[in-house]
C-alpha cells in the first residue's frame, strides 16, 4: 500500500500524508491490541465465574478446587492487562476506553464476586482500582473507571442471585454467612446517610435489632439494590447502560424473594429435592444472562 | 447503626457519585463553550459561502469578513483548551471534536481561498498544513507526549475531506460566474489531496467513509474539466 503511482508520487502532500499514515498505524495498533486483551480478559473473567457458581459457601476462603481451577485464568489477565499497559498511559489513558471497558466490566463482574464469596462485602471502588493497577504490573496501571466499576457491580448481583438460587435448590435455605451485622466495615459507618433507608424495605423486623444474626445472602441483595438504586447516573451512555441494568438487576433480587417465598410456604410439604419452582426461576435466570 | 449496612460500606457510592457529578459538571461547563463554537463556525461558514458567487478579484472582502469570525472562534477555542486541559483530554474530546473539525474546515476553506496573503496579491489553492491550522487555532497538534488539549489528526483529515466537498462545488460555480481558471486549480489540488489519502491505512471508520467519498469528488471536477475542454474555455497557459 506504500507503493505510490507516478501520480501519486506527484502530489505535493505525500509527505505530509506518510507522516499521518505512521501515526494513524500506531493508534490502530494500539487498538486492535486493547481490543485482543479486553476480549480475553472477559473470556478468562467469565470462566472465573463459571467456576465461582460450584463454590457453596459463604464468606470462607474459596474452595482450593476453584482456586485451582481458576488460577491459569487469574494468569491470562494478568497477562492481558501487563500487555497493554503501555499503550494506556498519560494521554491515551482514556482514548481507548471504549475497547477496554468491556474487559474491565467483565473483571470487576468476577472480582466482586469472589470478593463477596469469600468476604460477604461489597470491594470498594478504590480496592478494584488498585487491583487493576497491580495487575497492570510495571508499565503503569490501566485505570478503572467510576463507570466500570459500577456497570461490573450490577452484573454481579446476576451472579449472587444465581449462587443463591443454585445453594437454596441444593440445601433448602438461603445462604446465610458467618458474618455477623456487628462485623460490617468498621469506622464510616458513624456517618453513614439515611439510616431510615432500610426501613423501607420488608425486612423481618428481628433483623435490625440482632446484632449477632449472621447476615443472608438476600440482606446483602437487598442492601446493595437499596445503594444502586439511590445512585443517579448522569444522561450519557453510561446512564441508559445503568437504566437497562438496575431492571436486570432488580429483577434478579426479586427472583431470590420468590424462591425464598416459595421456600418457606412449601419448604416443609416438598419431599427432599423436589423444587419445581426454583428450578423454573433457575432457568429464566440463565437466560437472562 | 453499623448494623444498617453489612454488606456495602456506604461511603463507596457516596464516593461514585460525586465523580460521576464532578465529571458532569465539567460537561455542562464545556457544553456553553462548545455552543458558542458552534454559532462561530456557523457564521464563518456564512460568511464564506459568498465565495460561490464572488469573482476571484472580489474575494478579499469576503475574506476579512470571514477572518472575524474565525478569530472569534480562536478566542472560544483558547478558553475551551484553557478548561478542557484540565481534564483528560480523551475523556470529553468527543464533545468538542466535531465542532473543533468544521472550525479546522472554516480555516483550511479560508487558507485555500487566499486568507493567509496579504491584500490582492493573495495566493489561492494553498493547503494549510495541520502545524499551521495549528498556529491559527493557537492550540498544539497531534499530542503524544502531554496530556492537553490539542488539535487531531483525525480532525484534520476529516476537515479536509469537507474542504474537498466544498471545492467541487465552487469548481461548478466558478464557471457560472466565468472563471475557467479555478476549475483546472481545484481539480489539481482534489487530485493531490485524493493520492494522499490513498497511502493512508484506514480502519472501517467515518474517516474511511470521508474518505472513500473523495473519488467521486475527483470524478465531479474531472467532469468539469472535460466540459470546458471541450469547448476550448481552457485557458491556454494551463493547458501547457
Amino acid at each position: 500500500m506504500a507503493d505510490t503511482g507516478p501520480e501519486q508520487a506527484s502530489s505535493p502532500y505525500m509527505a505530509m500524508f506518510e507522516g499521518f499514515r505512521q501515526e494513524l498505524d500506531e493508534h490502530h495498533d494500539r487498538r486492535e491490541r486493547i481490543i485482543k486483551a479486553s476480549r480475553d480478559i472477559t473470556a478468562a473473567s467469565k470462566k472465573i465465574i463459571f467456576t465461582l457458581q460450584r463454590v457453596r459457601t459463604l464468606g470462607a476462603s474459596i474452595p482450593p478446587f476453584a482456586v485451582k481451577s481458576n488460577t491459569p485464568y487469574w494468569e491470562i489477565i494478568e497477562k492481558q492487562y501487563k500487555s497493554i499497559a503501555a499503550d494506556l498511559q498519560g494521554i491515551n489513558a482514556f482514548r481507548y476506553e471504549r475497547q477496554i471497558t468491556g474487559g474491565n466490566q467483565e473483571f470487576i463482574e468476577s472480582l466482586t464476586f469472589q470478593h463477596y464469596l469469600e468476604s460477604q462485602t461489597l470491594i470498594t471502588y478504590d480496592d478494584a482500582k488498585a487491583r487493576v493497577a497491580r495487575l497492570s504490573g510495571e508499565g503503569g496501571a490501566v485505570s478503572l473507571s467510576p463507570e466500570d466499576y459500577i456497570l461490573g457491580v450490577f452484573d454481579m448481583i446476576g451472579e449472587v442471585m444465581r449462587f443463591s438460587i443454585t445453594a437454596m435448590a441444593t440445601n433448602g435455605k438461603v445462604p446465610t454467612g458467618k458474618q455477623t451485622k456487628a462485623a460490617g466495615p468498621p469506622s464510616k459507618e458513624e456517618e453513614s446517610e439515611q439510616p431510615a433507608d432500610k426501613m423501607d424495605i420488608d425486612e423481618p423486623p428481628f433483623v435490625p435489632s440482632e446484632k449477632l444474626q449472621p447476615r443472608s445472602v438476600l440482606d446483602d441483595l437487598r442492601e446493595i439494590r437499596l445503594q444502586l438504586e439511590m445512585f443517579n447516573p448522569p444522561k450519557s451512555k453510561f446512564g441508559d447502560d445503568v437504566e437497562k441494568k438496575m431492571v436486570v438487576m432488580q429483577q434478579c433480587v426479586d427472583k431470590v424473594e420468590k424462591a425464598l417465598y416459595s421456600l418457606t410456604v412449601r419448604g416443609s410439604e416438598r419431599p427432599k429435592g423436589w423444587v419445581p419452582d426454583v428450578q423454573e426461576d433457575r432457568r429464566s435466570a440463565v437466560e437472562s444472562y | 447503626m453499623a448494623a444498617q449496612h453489612g454488606m456495602v460500606d456506604p461511603a463507596i457510592f457516596q464516593d461514585l457519585q460525586a465523580r460521576i457529578d464532578a465529571d458532569a459538571a465539567v460537561r455542562d461547563e464545556l457544553k456553553d463553550l462548545i455552543q458558542a463554537l458552534e454559532k462561530h463556525n456557523r457564521n464563518i461558514s456564512f460568511v464564506l459561502s459568498r465565495a460561490h458567487s464572488t469573482p476571484v478579484s472580489d474575494l478579499s472582502s469576503v475574506l476579512n469578513a470571514a477572518q472575524e469570525h474565525i478569530e472569534s472562534a480562536v478566542g472560544t477555542v483558547s478558553t475551551l483548551s484553557d478548561k478542557a486541559s484540565k481534564v483528560p483530554y480523551y475523556k470529553f474530546n468527543s464533545m468538542w471534536s466535531r465542532q473543533v473539525q468544521t472550525t479546522t474546515y472554516g480555516i483550511l476553506l479560508w487558507g485555500w481561498l487566499g486568507g493567509t496573503g496579504e491584500g490582492s496579491g493573495a495566493k489561492t489553492g494553498r493547503l494549510l498544513t495541520i502545524e499551521e491550522v495549528g498556529d491559527k487555532l493557537k492550540i498544539p497538534v497531534n499530542l503524544k507526549d502531554r496530556d492537553a488539549f490539542h488539535l487531531t489528526i483525525e480532525e484534520y483529515l476529516l476537515a479536509l475531506t469537507e474542504l474537498i466537498d466544498e471545492l467541487s462545488r465552487l469548481a461548478r460555480n466558478a464557471v457560472t460566474l466565468g472563471d475557467y481558471e479555478r476549475p483546472l486549480a481545484i481539480n489539481q489540488f482534489i487530485k493531490d489531496v485524493h493520492a494522499g489519502f490513498q497511502v493512508l491505512n484506514l480502519k472501517n471508520d467515518i474517516l474511511r467513509r470521508k474518505s472513500d467519498g473523495l473519488k467521486y469528488r475527483v470524478k465531479e471536477v474531472e467532469d468539469v474539466v472535460y466540459d470546458l475542454s471541450l469547448r476550448n474555455l481552457i485557458p491556454k497557459k494551463t493547458m501547457a
